[in-house]
């Protein structure tokens, strides 16, 4: 994620618009900006062999790992096309075009779940779902002229989930409130796998860059930059 | 949207009412209402020696992350620390209970460079 503000700074100082698209291993675990370190279970992090990185986009924890990571640097657009909405439509819409090109009918929205600390937990207006599972989560950073927005699309699930990353909510210990937000986790969230459509990251990949190529009616000059890791 | 007449405004979307050399700092109505719903202000050190126009904090809202910029250069002498318990005053009431920051001005002549009112709004339709 370091890698994507790079990419934001270099857009400020001039450079071309960027989507980079990436995976993570090992499994990181992103939390939002300002979302609290106490939130994490530091040592089942360390026991499942997960970093844990800080994003510079807003929102809750979300674990990376079997997700394919977009993320989008450009100049804010003048007027209105540079507001928050205005942006998250149009990089939604290049999400769609790309997810329609696996067979799947994902919309833009979702109604406004509880505050908690898990991303995937709850859809928010400019996520995008299928039926009302979330299959893509996005977030996104404005600084002054320039805008980074990145979000995950949901290849599988590894074999554990933020809830066994983020420490005991404050309370009645023999009342957990994790296995509620995991059982909403589960109910709200929805994997290309689930779905039975390709997951291939490559594939996935590909279809993104088509996507947002229709949508934005641009073409782009795809490098490869392996090996940035959790780390990227 | 309200825009009250006696602040001045930055093309950033914040505003800045002068009292006695100090100068209260908030984000404008509109500015508020295009981020939505405010979680968390992230408030400057007082003591924070600011310029004008340079990025001082950032507020985070459930669509993004934005930057707070600082109208007029000056010393941060104040901040309003029940942002941290209620956030939302930002969006509730962004001229009043949502202020975010007060700066001792170091140039009272700047404010007579940022936007009234009607230039405000004048500038929002651009």
């Amino acid at each position: 994620m370091a890698a994507d503000l790079a990419c934001l700074d270099d857009v400020a100082a001039g450079a071309a618009p960027v989507l980079r698209l990436y995976r993570w291993s090992p499994p990181a675990l992103s939390l939002g900006r300002f979302q609290p370190e106490t939130d994490v279970d530091v040592d089942a992090c360390r026991g499942l062999g997960v970093e844990v990185v800080r994003r510079p986009t807003g929102g809750r924890a979300l674990l990376h790992g079997g997700d394919l990571t977009y993320a989008v640097a450009m100049l804010r657009p003048p007027g209105a096309a540079g507001h928050v909405d205005a942006l998250y439509g149009m990089l939604a819409a290049g999400l769609v075009a790309g997810l329609a090109e696996l067979g799947v009918a994902a919309a833009i929205g979702g109604d406004r779940g509880p505050a908690g600390p898990v991303c995937f937990a709850a859809a928010q207006g400019a996520d995008l779902r299928v039926g009302d599972r979330k299959l893509c989560g996005s977030a996104q950073v404005q600084r002054g002229a320039v805008v980074l927005q990145h979000g995950s699309v949901l290849l599988d699930r590894l074999p554990f989930d933020e809830l066994d990353l983020l420490a005991p909510p404050a309370g009645d210990p023999a009342h957990d409130a994790r296995e509620e937000t995991r059982a909403r986790l589960r109910a709200k969230s929805v994997t290309l796998t689930e779905l039975g459509a390709p997951t291939d990251p490559g594939t996935v990949a590909s279809a993104l860059v088509t996507g947002f190529a229709r949508t934005l009616d641009v073409e782009f000059d795809c490098t490869v930059r392996p090996g940035e890791g959790a780390q990227g | 949207m309200n825009f009250p007449e006696e602040l001045r405004y930055s093309r950033e979307h914040e505003w800045i009412r002068v009292e006695a050399g100090r100068g209260i700092v908030g984000i404008t109505d509109y500015a508020q209402d295009a981020l939505g719903d405010v979680v968390y202000v992230q408030l400057p050190d007082v003591g924070l020696e600011v310029i004008a126009n340079a990025s001082i904090s950032e507020i985070e809202s459930t669509k993004s992350v934005s930057e707070v910029f600082a109208p007029v250069t000056g010393k941060v002498v104040e901040v309003n620390t029940t942002l941290d318990d209620a956030p939302e005053q930002l969006n509730t009431d962004p001229y009043g209970a949502g202020w975010i920051f007060v700066v001792e001005l170091a140039e009272p002549e700047q404010v007579d460079g940022l936007l009234d009112a009607a230039a405000y709004q004048a500038f929002l339709e651009e």
